[in-house]
Parts: C-alpha cells; structure tokens; sequence
C-alpha cells in the first residue's frame, strides 16, 4: 500500500465525558505534504476537484476563526470573492456555535456561485503547528490560520497578495511586519479599504460589532432558568422523564400560550395523546416558534387549561375573567435542541416609545410582524432613520439574563405599507428568497437557448428522430386558464382504426431536455422549488425563456414533449396498454376553460385559431375537435367514477380570482366558477401521474419519488362531527369511502353553504400530502387517501414544480432501464417550500382582500355563516370573499350583544351564556341565542396596524341573513329593476349550487394541475390544512387564517 | 455544539486521514525474553502486548486437553491506565471474556494445532492504551508473538476494522469514529487465501453495503498483512546478525 507519505502526531483534548468530568483524550493527528489549495494559481498540480477559486481576483482573503464565527453573514455578500476559509475556522464554527451557522457555512462552500473554498491547513505538515504549552485556544488557532495565510501565498509563488482578517489586535501588531505579501488587517479596516462601496456590508458589521460589544457588558440577573446540557436533555428522553417536540405558540395568545407536539409515537404515556400546554414566558424559558425543545411535564396540580375566550391579538392582555377549557397536559421548556430561527421582518416603534425606552443604552425592542415571535432587542444608532420602515432582523442569542433576545439588523425592506414593501415582506417571512434571475448565471449556463425574432429556435435534427412524432397523428390541445403563458400539460384523444380502442395521451412539456441535471439552471430551480403565484405577479422556478415559450406547449408551435398513451377499450375503458416516451408535439389549440366548456355546451363560440378558416373547412374542423373533447369528458367521467369507488374525497375550499385591470391593480375580487371542464382536465393529469407513478416504483423499488397523502388522525374530526351533529347530520369518518359518502348527504337543501362549511372542516381535519422515497417508506403507506389511489406523484408541471423534474428523470431512467444515481433522497427541503408557497399565495390574498376594502369602502356589509361558538363570541365564515373571522358578542366593557325586534343589533349590559352549539345573550330586554350555521351579517372594517399586517374586523350589525333589501347594503336610490335582477342572480347561483351538488366535484389534488396566475383554490385548501397541522392552536380555538380581528365598537 | 463529522466534505476523517488509509502501525518482536514468544504492536495510538506460551503439557484438569489437537487458550486483559477514564476491573468482565473467546476462535481457525495433540497454547494479550480497533490490534499482537514463538501456522492473522459513514468505507477505526455510532465491522484475514478467519459486526448495516465494507476491511487487512510481514523479516534479520558471530 504505498499511499501519500503521513506524518502521524498526537494531539491533547480536553473533552467532558458523559459524567461531567474534564478528561484528557489523545488524538493522533496525520499530517501530509499533499493537500488540495483549491486556486486556480496553483503552481504545484495540486489535485484540485470541486470549486476552485478564480484566479482573476486581486486578492486573496483569509477570514480568522473569530471573523468566521462572527462576521460569517459578511462574508456570505457574493460580492467578496477569494475566501479562502480554514479548516481550523471550518471547526471551530462546528465546535462553538450551533448546527444552523455550521450548516450556513457549508452551504456557502457549496454554493457554486460563491467563490470560496476550503483549505484543510490542519492536515497540511507545513501549515500546521501543535499547541504550545500554556498557548490559549484562539492564539493557538490565530497562528494556524496565520501560517495557513503564509502558506498559501509561498505556494501560489506570490501570484496574489493573501491578506487575512482578524478581530484580534494582538494578532495584528504580531503578524503584519512579518511577510510581505500577507498582510494581516482588521475586518473594518479591511471593508472600508477594499470594499468602500459595499454600504450594506458595512451596516451589517456595525450592527452585529455593536451587538457583540453589548453582549459583553451584559447584566448578570438571571430572568430563566438556565437550559440542560445536551447530554442530561438526550438521557431525560430517553428515560421517558422528558419530551422532544416542536414548539408552536398561539398566534391569539403569543405571551402566554403555546403549545408543543409529539415528535414520533408517545407509547409510554398515552393519557397524554394530546398536545403539551406551556403557559407563559417564563415556563417556555427563551424558546421561539418553531424550535425543537425539550420538555418537563408539571404535576398533575399545576396543568392549566387553554383559554376559550377570544381575545384581542394586539395590546396588553389583560388577565381576562377565566374561561378555560378542561386542564390539559402543562409542562416547561427545559432545554432546546435545535433553534429553528431565519430571518424576521420587525418595525420599530413608533419615537416616543423609543426614547423612553433607552435612556442610558442604544438597546431598542422591535416588534416582528409575525405575531408569534417575541419582541427582539438590537442595538442600533439608526432608530430615527428607521422609523416606519420594516427592517430584516436575525436573532443572534437569548442568554437567561435578558427578557427579550437580541438580534440586529440585516437589511432594510422599504417603507412600511407600501405594496413592494408588504410583499418582500411576505416572502421573507416565509423564507423564499427570490432573486430575479442574473444575468452572470444565463451567460454561465451557455447553451441556454434563445428564441427570438432573429434568432429562431430549432429543434435538433438528433432529436427528431429519436423521438415518437405524433405532429401529423394526433390533434393534440391544451385548456388552461384564461391569459396563462406557462402552459405544460396538453391532451389528446383518438378513436384507433377498426374503431375498437381508444387512444388517450397526456403531453407534458419536456423540460428535463433543457435543464440538465447538476447545471446551473437546475441548482436554481431545485433551490427554489416552486413557482410562487402571487396576485399580480410571478417568481418563476425556471427562467422565461423556458418557462413560457420554449418548454410551454403554446398552440401552432413544435415542442418536445413527455408523453404517457394509453389504449382504451372503445367500450368499457378498460386500459389495455400504456405507452411513455419522448415526443415531439404541435398544439393545435389552446383553448381555456371557459371556452372548452362553452364548446361542449354546445354554444356557439369563437375559437381563435379557427377564425382565419372559414365555411366547411372551419366546421370540419369545429366537429374533430369537439368530438374530442367530448370523449375525454366521457372518459374522465369514467375514471372519477372509479376513483369514487375507491372513496375519493372531495374537499371544499374557496377560491377567489382576483381581476386585474391593466394597471395591474385588483379591481374586484370574484368567487371562481367551477365547471366540469375543469375535472375532465384535472382526472387526465391524475391519471398520468399515477400510471407514471406505477412505472417508476415498478422499475426503481428503491428510489422512486412518490406522493402519498397519509390518513388523518381520528381526534381531528371531532370538531367536525359535532357541528354536523349541530345540524342533524352524522359523520361518520372510519375511511375516506365512509366520509366521502357521509359527507355527499349532509346536505341542507335550505342553505347550500352547511355543507361547504362541512366540507371545509373535513379538510382542515386531513394531514398533508408528502413526498417521500419509496425506500424510505413501507409499501402499505404508498397510499394516496385524498385521491384513493394505491399510488401517486406528480408528473404533469414540471415548468413550476421541482418534484416533476426529478420525476420526469425518473421516468426516462426507467424507460432507458438505466440505472439512475441517487435521485432517492426525501425531498424534504422541496416539500416545506411548497408548503410557504402556498402560504404566501393566501396571505397575498387576505392583503388584496384587504387592500381592496379600504380603498373602495371602508364598511362593507356581507352575509356571515357562524361555523364555531366560543366564550365570547363566535367565529364566522362569509362566502363572498371567502374569508373566516371572530365576531364578538360581548366587549371589553363587557356589555353584550342585544338583539332587538327587527334584527337589530345594540350592545348594552347582559350576559352570555355558551353551550356546545349555541351561545346566547341575556340582556334586559330579551335573551337571543345564535346556533351553529345560522346566517347573520356583520360589518367589514380594516383594522390598521403598525407593525403587522392589517387585519379584519367583524362586527355583527344583525341576526338575520344579509339579503338584498338589507337597507345598509344598498345605495338608497336603488331601482326596484336592480333589485329583480339581484334577485335572478342569486337564483341563478342556487341552482348553479345545487347543480355542484349532483355533479362530481374536484377533489383537493386534483385541482392544482389547473394553472392559474392568481391564487387557485388548491392553494387555499393546502394552506388550510397546513394550519390544521400547525397551527395547533387552530382545531379548537380558532380556524381564522388572517390575524385576529377585533371588535371595534 | 454540532456532532462530530468523521468524514469531512473534502474527504478527512477526523485525524486527517483519508477514508481507506491506514493508521501507521509499528510492532516489535521478542520483547520478553521469559516468554516463549512475544510481541508488542501499535495501530495508531492502540498499543498492545502479546505473550505466547507452549505449546506444552495441559494444565489443570486433563479433561481440556483433545486426543487430536492443542487446545488454545487466550487471555484478553486491558490495562487499567488504557482509557481515558480509569478502569476498575482489567480483566474477567463481560466485554473481556467476549473478546477472548474471539481470539481464541480466530487463532484455532490459523494454527496448525493438529501437529501437537494434547496440548495446549496460551496467548495473552494486553491492551496498553485503547484507541479503537482493540481486537484487530491484538490479533495482529498476537499473530507475531506467535511467530516469535515458533508455532506452525497457516498464514499470518491480519485483522482490521472498517466503518461505514455517509455511504463510503472507512477503514480502520479509531475511538471517536467507533464510538460515533456508526456501524463498524471487525474482520480477521488469512491474506494469501484470502480466507476469513472471523468476522464480526454489531450495529446495522444495508445489504447492498455489506460487500463494499467487507472488501474494504480486506484490502484494509492486507495492507497490514505487508506491514507485519517487513516486521517479521525485519526481526529475522537482526536476529541472524546477532547468532552470527
């Protein structure tokens, strides 16, 4: 074995073993001649694979351990090029701070577009010195990385100047005369001499230098209790004396509750299935939403229970009067094993409170806009300037001695209440960080093809003949929303000859033949996962250029395709074979759904591509395309009767469309109008995706990437089947078959909305569907409940969704019956950007939603549906804008709601009573009581706020239904003509209603593959079901998804 | 503080090697001149001592001793200064009485003990400092002791260990990377026939890795075999000078 020759020394630790005790550990320690530089200078053949540093910088920096460990957010500017990072700094960072920097600092290495490398100094024989006795640690380790600075440069034969950044002053004066060519400088001064411009850079390291020096000259009076060492915490769990879970804090009750969940099967205890109450700052000991905790159940005699009454979010809370539920389950926080935070969007208060704040100090408490994370202290001198502004915050510590925890100041958004502002500030709150695409990285990924005027886009010729042609053969047409540009699925349909089978062909736009797996296109899609569909806008996965034009199958064009066909029995449509490959395609038409569905009405319409044709040849063509769609709707029938068999669920959610004019801006928001056009679609994409899941998990056991949505937990449907029981309906939630079916009769023919409203619970009940690897997971939990089906993933946007690309590999792996690489890993990351994608789509809704309010009236009144009682109030759904919200029925005087003759509402001196479906309210002149479902109307109004985001108040105004002839509703010099149509219309929606009723509905999956520039209801139901999930807070207490709102009287 | 990593992005493992070196072994032979045959041996900053007596008559009950073949009796000790942490009890104790039951099947599958029926060997072997791989180390102690001590065997005893972190193989173990929880598998060579004396693992392991991890700590043992067989050659060298004159 002749390997490279190794030096072997020892070194001495110091290490505390698993009792606490200090013992010595002797490590051997290999040193050798050859270790990678990693530039692109070097003069010596080092073996250098991976990132290299360019040689085209004119220097080269080498960042301290102290700098690491400190400034690592500086060094992270891509604008820094020719870090060369040391292992010695690499460890420390992995030793000293915690996982997430560590980790921060491994992705940075990792990052291709980040010019910075690794250099293993430490296994280098002449970088490397041992310690000297009496040495301390950091000298020891500002010596290594000094000699590595020397070393570096001899090696590079003094090509490029190395200098190194310490925050060490003693270092400075010790080691700047020593070499020429290395000169040792601290971080300011290295900022303000190379990077003068960086004003951004230089913020940054004031604010975290001025944090650290207050760090320093802290106070010592403890305010918690000090966390467990990592050791006692892993025993305590181990044992069983502790919990490990997730801590998610009440968004209502911020200050005093919060909640945590079991991670993995709670055997040991089973009384305590539910979730762990922490009550109050002091028991949740510095932990902040989000974190991985460990904690200690309370005796039996202090468990609190939660409380019922819904409270104002914002202000003081006050003690209110006590309405608890039953006791559950208390404990308290003690020790965390991982901190879960990211970036938070704060304000500052308003100056007043500023200055009475901080008389002897620059400490200022900001205010997050998530309402879930405690106020932060930053030391800053720029509070005036920032006034107003929303600035980007990152938590550095929260030591026991502080009541807040400190953070400082990144970056500043932009003025609070903007749109631009308020929609950065969405993102980051949801950790989508979306760049517009570089220029550098189009010019880098070079045979990004382009496709204008001069410069056609051709196919290959290689290309076409490998590929299926289906140009001539199939009349092939895709049905997308109105106005879409990204348009990745397209449908074909034909009878075969002799008349006896059907060909059915999904075509989905190859967009693997573009984005090569590892280029640099494919790093920025996976990081981004999704395409993020905002109102008025759109963050694309993939640049323009191929997201809407070359991957997009527009009409009249020649695409590449990845096409599934399946053979039909004309008859019984059974599938007989089932064909996948490599296409290439011509869209006929683009048709939408509006359109689609008036062609199959048989209205006479408009179709663009067919108006240049005129008299016979139009109409041959009009029947050959309407006789297609027509089967495929017979066939999707078919298939959703099957799936209906196997228990498919339909879930309900609203969708609401917002209309742009063009400007840009919203100018009315409309419920959208389902039709079965959207099914036929939506069954054609589920089908291909599940044949091609068949295929993949058929030829990769191991490695296919799948989707299976698992079965909910039973306690989560309590609160539905108590409300359906409010009504007289029975739930019964055994399986999906059973709760589809139970659900299909809980129809109120009175009131169309109960069962809506049933069905919203439903979903807020299901778990979330995942992504996972077929090796990761037993067969038995491949299913798909939602879809019913045995097996699922998602084929059909590969434009928008990293999960298809991956798949679309999978598939023509298993097509060529290669063996692919591992693709198998959990796309864990993937799946939570989903998850904030959806997020963010609903929160830009409730802000338009809102936007709009304020700007045409600012009291609107709307018909509400109360679809849950609390202490003092109710929580209310209004269809209209499909927005859910608490009516209070009592205020903070603590006068209730009275209801007078005519449906009136006053508030006058009373009290209220709550029982498990209705809630009443005892005044002097009569008690009214409202139930489960009934309508009243209520009051719309904005509540502005300073540091959040707006928020919704409802206000009930009366106990009867809002109907037309409701004279605060209507301008008074409405016509009685008006009114008749009112009238027509809302007839005309009943029956559209009832007609949903009979007619299959689109069950939750489906309904995504449908593309939509605005938010589309798959987004809502997601994001409902997500906070079913996290929200804990959210099965009994409250199902708002906007803030809290308040009663203003 | 973050977890250990035993095997860096760029491919170190903890000490600096990378993931199919060696640790630098160096052995001695005949270091007791009481003993029939001895040896002392160092894999990294494992050290270990190995004694050999016989073969001779069977001691105690005559009821051990078999008509056809000696009988190999081993004694694994591990000093009390040899960890970190001070042990109580050297020898007798659960993990001791494993590790020579290990030996002693090991060395009965090498040693020719047919050719002295009704006898028996003794090795003893001592830990001195414990930095992982203890069993590979004192079978290849034992291995030269035995050489030294002039028994017929049928080829050296090779032993190593090998790991499996991150889906590559690691070969040769130390202590931080044995007691990072991954899976390590000890196995016990006779290089030439490529024969497996023993082979031991306890955590769990992927079958599709399995082959790869064996044919690591094969390569591993092999290299060891090089190692020990310039040590012995070394020995008879000096031996033949000093017997010279």
């Amino acid at each position: 074995m002749e390997g490279p020759i190794m030096i072997k020394t020892e070194k001495v630790l110091h290490l505390n073993s698993s009792k606490g005790r200090k013992v010595r550990v002797v490590r051997e320690h290999y040193v050798r001649e050859q270790v990678p530089c990693g530039s692109s200078l070097c003069q010596a053949d080092c073996l250098n694979d991976g990132k290299v540093l360019s040689g085209d910088v004119t220097h080269y920096v080498v960042p301290d351990v102290g700098v690491v460990r400190d400034f690592l957010e500086i060094l992270e500017f891509r604008e820094l090029q020719g870090i060369v990072f040391t292992q010695t700094a690499y460890q420390s960072v992995q030793h000293t701070r915690g996982r997430r920097h560590y980790n921060r600092l491994r992705a940075l290495l990792k990052d291709p577009r980040h010019d910075c490398v690794l250099f293993a100094n430490e296994f280098q024989q002449y970088c490397y010195c041992p310690r000297d006795k009496g040495e301390s640690q950091d000298k020891w380790h500002t010596r290594n990385v000094y000699n590595a600075a020397v070393w570096y440069y001899n090696h590079l034969a003094g090509l490029q100047p190395v200098v190194m950044i310490t925050e060490d002053n003693d270092a400075i004066s010790e080691f700047s005369a020593l070499n020429s060519g290395v000169y040792v400088i601290s971080t300011r001064e290295y900022l303000l001499s190379f990077w003068p411009d960086l004003q951004a850079a230089h913020d940054l390291y004031n604010s975290i230098a001025q944090t650290l020096q207050e760090r320093e000259s802290e106070g010592v009076e403890k305010v918690y209790t000090e966390h467990l060492p990592a050791e006692v915490l892993e025993a305590g769990i181990k044992s069983g004396r502790y919990i490990q879970g997730i801590l998610s804090v009440n968004k209502h009750r911020a200050q005093n509750e919060a909640f945590v969940r079991y991670e993995g099967s709670a055997s040991k205890n089973t009384e305590l299935n539910s979730d762990v109450l922490i009550n109050g700052a002091k028991l949740r000991n510095r932990a902040v939403h989000g974190d991985m905790v460990v904690i200690e159940l309370l005796p039996r005699n202090e468990w609190k229970g939660r409380t019922m009454a819904l409270t104002e979010g914002q202000g003081e809370e006050q003690p209110l009067e006590e309405t608890q539920s039953q006791p559950m389950p208390s404990g308290r926080v003690v020790g965390i094993l991982q901190r879960n935070w990211r970036d938070y969007v704060v304000t500052f208060p308003p100056l007043e409170e500023v200055q009475s704040q901080s008389r002897n100090s620059q400490k200022i408490l900001v205010i997050p806009w998530d309402y879930r994370i405690p106020k932060i202290r930053i030391s800053t001198q720029q509070a005036e300037a920032l006034q107003d502004q929303r600035v980007i915050v990152r938590l550095d510590s929260w030591e026991s001695t502080s009541v807040y925890p400190s953070g400082h100041c990144v970056r500043v958004l932009g003025k609070a209440g903007e749109l631009e502002t308020e929609i950065q500030t969405i993102l980051l709150e949801n950790c989508i960080h979306v760049p517009p695409f570089s220029e550098a990285q189009m010019c880098y990924y070079k045979k990004m093809p382009v496709n204008t005027e001069e410069n056609r886009w051709q196919m290959a010729s290689s290309e076409v003949s490998s590929r299926r042609d289906l140009r001539d053969t199939h009349l092939v047409f895709s049905i997308d929303p109105k106005g879409c540009e990204d348009v990745d699925d397209t449908l074909s349909v034909r009878t075969l000859p002799g008349g006896k089978r059907l060909e059915l062909g999904v075509h989905i736009a190859d967009v693997t033949y573009f984005v090569r797996e590892g280029s640099l296109t494919d790093l920025e899609a996976r990081s981004r996962a999704t395409t993020y569909y905002l109102a008025d806008r759109r963050y694309d996965m993939l640049p323009a250029v191929l997201s809407a034009d070359l991957c997009s199958l527009l009409g009249g064009v020649d695409r590449y395709a990845m096409s599934v066909l399946w053979e039909l029995d004309a008859e019984t449509l059974d599938v007989c074979t089932v064909w996948y490959g490599r296409t290439l395609i011509r869209s006929s038409y683009q048709l939408h759904y509006e359109l689609a569905q008036s062609l199959l009405n048989g209205e006479e319409v408009e179709v663009p591509e067919l108006s240049q044709l005129k008299g016979s040849q139009r109409d041959q063509k009009l029947a050959k395309l309407l006789q297609a769609l027509e089967t495929l709707t017979r066939v999707a029938r078919h298939l959703r009767a099957q799936r209906d068999k196997g228990g498919a669920l339909e879930l309900e959610g609203v969708e609401v469309r917002a209309q742009l004019d063009e400007e840009k801006n919203i100018t009315a928001l409309v419920p959208k109008q389902p039709l079965e056009v959207h099914e036929t679609v939506a069954e054609c994409m589920i089908y291909a995706n599940h044949w091609v899941a068949r295929k993949i998990q058929e030829s990769f056991p191991h490695q296919a990437l799948l989707r299976h949505h698992p079965p909910p937990k039973q306690d989560f449907f309590n609160h539905l089947i108590d409300c359906a029981k409010a009504r007289g309906f029975s739930i019964d939630t055994r399986s999906n078959r059973a709760l589809a079916d139970s659900l299909e009769q809980a129809v109120d023919p009175q009131d169309p909305l109960v069962n809506r409203l049933l069905r919203m619970m439903a979903t807020q009940a299901m778990s979330n569907a995942l992504y996972f690897s077929t090796g990761a997971c037993p067969e038995e939990q491949y299913y798909h409940y939602g879809l019913a089906l045995d097996r699922y993933t998602h084929f059909t946007s590969p434009i928008r969704r990293y999960a298809d690309v991956l798949v679309h590999r999978l598939l023509i792996a298993a097509i060529q019956l290669e063996k692919e690489g591992s693709l198998s890993k959990p796309l864990a990351s993937n799946k939570e950007l989903e998850e904030l994608a959806q997020h963010i789509n609903n929160k830009n809704r409730v802000m338009k939603l809102q936007d709009k309010d304020s700007k045409t009236d600012e009291r609107c009144v709307a018909d509400a549906v109360i679809y849950a009682v609390r202490a003092n109030g109710f929580l209310a759904f209004i269809p209209q804008y499909g927005v859910k919200g608490a009516v209070y029925l009592k205020d903070r005087e603590g006068q209730v709601v009275s209801v007078d003759g005519d449906g009136r509402c006053e508030w006058k001196a009373g009290t209220l009573q709550r029982y498990p479906d209705r809630i009443s309210s005892c005044t002097s002149t009569g008690t009214h009581t409202f139930y489960l479902f009934s309508h009243v109307t209520v009051r719309i109004s904005v509540e502005p706020s300073r540091c959040h985001a707006d928020s919704l108040c409802l206000e009930l105004v009366s106990n009867k239904p809002h109907c037309p002839v409701q004279p605060e509703s209507q301008p008074a010099g409405r016509g009685r003509s008006e009114l008749v149509q009112e009238v027509v219309r809302r007839a005309e929606e009943a029956s559209l209603q009832a007609e949903r009723g009979r007619k299959p509905k689109l069950s939750r999956e489906e309904r995504q593959f449908r593309q939509s520039r605005t938010p589309n209801l798959y987004v809502l139901l997601q994001e409902i079901s997500e906070l079913a999930l996290l929200d804990l807070s959210v099965c009994q207490i409250t199902n708002t998804e906007e803030q809290t709102c308040t009663a203003s009287s | 503080m973050a977890g250990l990593e035993l095997l860096s992005d760029q491919g170190y493992r903890l000490d600096g090697r990378k993931a199919s070196e060696l640790r630098k072994v160096q052995a001695r032979m005949s270091v007791f001149a009481q003993a029939d045959g001895s040896a002392y041996l160092e894999q990294g900053n494992t050290k270990a001592l190995a004694v050999v007596y016989g073969p001779h008559e069977t001691r105690g009950s005559r009821s051990k001793s078999l008509h056809d073949r000696a009988v190999i009796n081993c004694q694994y000790s591990m000093a009390t200064f040899s960890t970190a942490e001070r042990k109580r009890r050297p020898h007798g104790d659960r993990k001791s009485s494993e590790m020579s039951l290990h030996l002693k099947q090991t060395f009965e599958a090498a040693v020719l003990t047919e050719l002295y029926p009704r006898s028996q060997i003794d090795i003893y072997v001592k830990i001195l400092q414990a930095d992982g791989g203890n069993y590979s180390a004192c079978v290849n102690a034992a291995t030269l002791a035995l050489v030294d001590a002039g028994i017929p065997m049928r080829d050296y005893v090779c032993a190593c260990t090998a790991g499996f972190v991150e889906d590559t193989p690691l070969a040769d173990l130390c202590h931080a990377e044995e007691s990072g929880g991954g899976t390590a598998l000890a196995l016990a060579l006779l290089p030439r026939s490529g024969n497996i004396a023993l082979l031991q693992m306890d955590a769990r392991l992927h079958q599709d890795h399995l082959d790869a991890l064996i044919e690591a700590a094969m390569t591993a043992c092999k290299g060891v075999s090089k190692v020990l067989d310039g040590v012995v050659r070394q020995h008879l060298e000096e031996v033949s000078v000093l017997t010279r004159d």
